[in-house]
Order: C-alpha cells, then structure tokens, then sequence
C-alpha cells in the first residue's frame, strides 16, 4: 500500500506524470500483470472515449491497482528515475 | 477440417468486401472476451498500438490483433455468431441472437407457494436452473408410529401378523430343524504340494489306499546328463536295444500270485518318507 500512496502522491504533486508512469509500466508489463477483466476495462474505456491515453489509462487503473499487481521493482523505478530528474537524488543523505 | 482457418478466411473477406465491419466484430468479441481469450503478448501489442494510436475504435483493435489471431484464440462459437449475423444482415434478414442463459420459468402458483413456505428464498435464484430443487413431499405417516424416526415400517402390534408372532411366542415346544444337517465335507481334492499333505498321511494313514513301489530309475549308461522333457533331439537308448535273454522260470504268473494282492491293514505310512 505504501507504494501505492508514494505513486498517488507523485502523480498529485507532478513528480511525473501518468505518461512517465506508463514509460516503465509498458504495454509488456500491462499485459504480462493486469488481471483480464482490468485488461478488458482498460480496452473498453480507451473505446468509449475514442482513445487510448495515460491519463485514461491511469484513471482506469488506479496507483492501488498498480501497487496490487505491478511489480514494485517497476514501480519503484518510475518515482526513482521521477526523483533524479528531479535533482533528489543529489542529496547526500547522512 | 480447419475450422479456424476456415472462420479466418470467411471474416477476413466479409470486412474487405464491407460486408461486415470491425465493429460488428467487436459487438461480439467484447472486450470481456478479449481479456479472457487473447494472450498477452497480443494484449500488449494492443495497448502498444492504442497509445500510441490518436484515435482507438473498433478498426484499430481488429487490425491491430489481426483476424486470424482473433480466429485462433477466440472461441468458435462467439466467431460464428459473429459470422451468423454478417450473413443474415446480407441476406436481409433479422439476426436472431441465440439465447443467452437457459432458464426455467416456474407457474405462479409453485412460486407464491415456495415463497410463502421459504422466508429468505430469493427470486431471482430460484427460477434458475441452478437453483436447488424443491423440498420432498413427505409421506404419510403409518399410524402408531412416531412421525419423525427413520427405519424400517414395522407393523405395530395390533395388526393381523402380530397374532402369528404372539403365537410363534406363546408356543413351548422346543425348535428342531425339519431336516438335519450334515457336517460339511471337504469338496476339493488335496493338492499333493499342499503344506498340510504330511500331517495328513500322518493322521489317516490307515485309510489310505496301499501303493506300488515306484520303480528306481534306470542308471544313465553313457554318463551323459538326463535329457529334459523339452529337448527334442531323439537319442537312442543303448539299453533297450540290447535284449536280454529271459528264461521261463524267471517269469512270474501275476494271477496266481498272492502277495500281489493289496490288504487294508498293512501300514504304508512310511511310504512317502521312503520316497
């Protein structure tokens, strides 16, 4: 759950954004670990609107539903990558 | 018979030729089936397409999976439905679709009778077929006899057959079979390779019957080891060719002879240990 909150908390805060989020949660990786009836909503929600975006993506599969069948390896290489962008990893922490 | 490959081609062509179109496929291969039946290295060639796609529809999905991946892991039945309904809108006819969920609508009367005897029956579940079956009739229960034991129905005691058993009871005279029973004989022969078969000649040696002495077997001549019953090879028999002279005073008359006859009260029981 925590990591669940540590991704709501970046999308919110604009640490990165739903597109960033998608760049290590791929397609594969969507594929390989979303459950089928997330799958088929994901589908069937990119269809009703005309098109397939992160953001609807995102809204679709929640950061819960990330945390709960993504790998936190992946997940936790989003906010790391976020987090060197974003000039945190410069920090030397004691 | 390729049935897919068939569903393949049948497909493929009614959506060159326009006759059918990608949403007509969608209609019945949802996105629900999809999820359940396409694998997900297509799935993620999906969404690799959707996103980057501007615009996602119906086309782009069928494209994208390809016909026949579509016809490959989608359930022939759904393709056929979907085919169905191509060809009759050609045709110009109304498509039927097949019905869904085959259930079994129960009379109003058994409906407000089950719902008055169940208090928390739903209604939905029980017109279904998965619904459990309804309650047995119970029986009539016999008189004099208390209504919820389980068993056998024995007629009471004021019954016609109850004189005939206080009868049988009342009667003194002691119960003797009609017809004696004889002690049970042995019904199989004694194999001779039984284990018991020495403790046997032991206890009824004298009502044994008396046997012959078994001949000694004749020595082997020409030192070769005894032929087997499985060889096959014919030797001749060095000894029965030689003929051996015989008077007649060395012949002994059989009927004459007394000590050839058998007695019942000689011991052979020392027979078979002598062998």
């Amino acid at each position: 759950m925590w990591f669940a909150n540590v991704v709501k908390s970046g999308l919110e805060n604009q640490i990165f954004n739903p597109a960033d989020v998608l760049a290590h949660a791929t397609p594969d990786v969507l594929a390989s670990h979303l459950p089928p009836e997330l799958l088929s909503k994901v589908l069937a929600a990119s269809l009703a609107a005309g098109a397939m975006t992160p953001e609807r993506v995102l809204e679709t599969v929640t950061p819960e539903m990330l945390a709960t069948h993504i790998p936190h390896e992946v997940l936790w290489a989003c906010i790391a990558a976020a987090a060197a962008r974003a000039g945190v990893t410069n920090v030397v922490v004691s | 018979m390729n049935i897919k490959a068939f569903f393949s081609e049948a497909l493929g062509q009614a959506l060159e030729l326009g006759i059918g179109t990608p949403d007509d496929v969608l209609r019945h291969v949802t996105p629900d089936v999809l999820a359940a039946y396409l694998p997900k290295p297509l799935w993620a060639r999906l969404f690799t397409a959707c996103l980057g796609a501007p615009r996602v529809d119906a086309q782009l999905v069928v494209e994208t999976i390809g016909v026949p991946n579509l016809c490959e892991h989608v359930p022939t039945a759904i393709l056929w439905h979907c085919i169905s309904e191509i060809a009759q809108r050609s045709l110009g006819q109304a498509y039927t679709a097949p019905p869904a969920i085959v259930t079994r609508p129960r009379p109003p009367s058994e409906v407000s009778s089950s719902s008055s005897s169940t208090a928390s029956g739903s209604m939905s579940a029980s017109g279904s077929m998965l619904a459990p079956p309804p309650e047995a009739l119970e029986a009539p229960v016999a008189q004099g006899t208390s209504p919820g034991k389980l068993g056998p129905s024995i007629p009471p005691v004021n019954e016609p057959l109850a004189d005939l058993i206080t009868e049988l009871e009342q009667d003194e005279r002691p119960i003797t079979p009609s017809r004696g029973r004889t002690p049970t004989s042995q019904r199989f022969r004694q194999s001779n390779t039984g284990i018991g078969r020495l403790g046997a000649t032991q206890q009824s040696s004298a009502q044994r019957r008396p046997q012959a002495q078994a001949s000694a077997p004749i020595p082997s001549v020409s030192g070769r080891p005894r032929r087997t019953g499985t060889e096959v090879e014919d030797i001749e028999d060095p000894v029965r060719e030689k003929e051996i002279a015989v008077d007649d005073s060395q012949l002994v008359d059989w009927q004459s002879s007394e000590t050839t006859e058998a007695r019942s009260d000689e011991d052979f029981s020392d027979l078979g240990r002598k062998r």
